[in-house]
């Protein structure tokens, strides 16, 4: 009776630590990390090509809510992902300002000119050349997607490329 | 053709001395946190940009005479506890760090119970009837 006692302590306490194992790195993947907080403001150069609209750098402007997208040009789902944001710029660019950041992509520049060239995108981008944004942001790789709300603040961050139910949904929490 | 590949030479060894005047510090911070791009490399092993990066912010912070624990603070912050390769002595994870003694208490204490049975077996008397013992000594004079 003890024997089999013992046998089950331990085999529940090995499947605990099994159990944590598994979700905590679930959790921990692309987590709460940065929900809720202010999120570091920026100034980096646009892209020449939308440097006529919006500026020579742009930051995050005060009291609005912003999508901010991090792609390279190396990435296929940043490729595939594009029209989806496009056309949701395209419905809400009154209400809500998109910035696509090109990031871990040094030495590729023209890659970089090529990838917006192919996808046609019109909201304004920036270069994040050293990687410093993407490191502010907590980014883990490409691409990610951060709605940040009127007062600053993350509302939610998605990794991979997002679908547009998703991005409808977020844009939606966003403007209440 | 010779100034070109000085030039290249020249550019080489300057991306190399980048890496070499780092502080031996860098890749003691680098060590303990995790690349956030790779799969099982830390910082201070990766060679993605993010990490040179990190890398060269470590650098900037100890330049700044920031500690090593407000260093690794500051990605904890960004990348949250997953970029911590130690995970911190608190709440779930102390589950993580207790683990191993609790598995080494439990190990002793089988052990214990092991030996203490096999001590009260040998003590014990041994439970044989007259007969048998009869029998055996039997036995016993026969073959002596």
């Amino acid at each position: 009776m003890t024997r089999l006692l013992i046998v089950v302590v331990v085999t529940a306490l090995l499947a605990g630590l099994f159990w944590f194992g598994i979700t905590a790195s679930q959790g921990r993947a692309i987590g709460p990390t940065q929900l809720g907080r202010v999120m570091p403001d920026f100034s980096r150069p646009v892209f020449a090509r939308y440097q006529a609209e919006f500026g020579e750098t742009l930051s995050l402007p005060t009291g609005k809510p912003v999508v901010v997208s991090f792609w390279a040009s190396w990435c296929g789902p940043c490729h595939a992902q594009a029209p989806t944001l496009e056309a949701a710029w395209r419905r809400y660019r009154d209400q809500v300002l998109f910035i696509g950041v090109n990031t871990q992509d040094r030495g590729n520049e023209r890659q970089a000119e090529a990838f917006l060239n192919q996808s046609g995108i019109t909201f304004p981008n920036v270069k994040d050349l050293d990687n410093r944004l993407g490191v502010d942001y907590g980014l883990f790789g490409v691409p990610e997607t951060f709605f940040i709300r009127r007062d600053g603040t993350l509302q939610h961050r998605h990794a991979g490329p997002i679908t547009t139910a998703q991005l409808s949904a977020q844009l939606e929490e966003l403007l209440q | 053709m010779r100034v070109l590949a000085l030039i290249l030479i020249g550019l080489v060894s300057l991306g190399q001395a980048q890496e070499v005047l780092l502080d031996p510090r860098v890749f003691e911070i680098g060590r303990q946190l995790r690349c956030p791009t790779c799969i099982a490399e830390t910082v201070a092993d990766s060679a993605e940009g993010i990490s040179g990066e990190m890398r060269l912010i470590i650098q900037e912070q100890l330049v700044a005479g920031k500690s090593e624990g407000e260093i690794l603070a500051f990605f904890q912050e960004r990348y949250g506890d997953w970029v911590l390769l130690d995970p911190p002595r608190r709440g779930i994870y102390l589950l993580v760090w207790a683990s191993p003694v609790v598995v080494g208490l439990l190990a002793v204490v089988l052990l214990m119970i092991y030996i203490r049975r096999g001590q009260q077996q040998a003590a014990a008397p041994l439970d044989v009837s007259s007969d048998e013992l009869e029998r055996v000594r039997a036995a016993l004079r026969q073959e002596g």
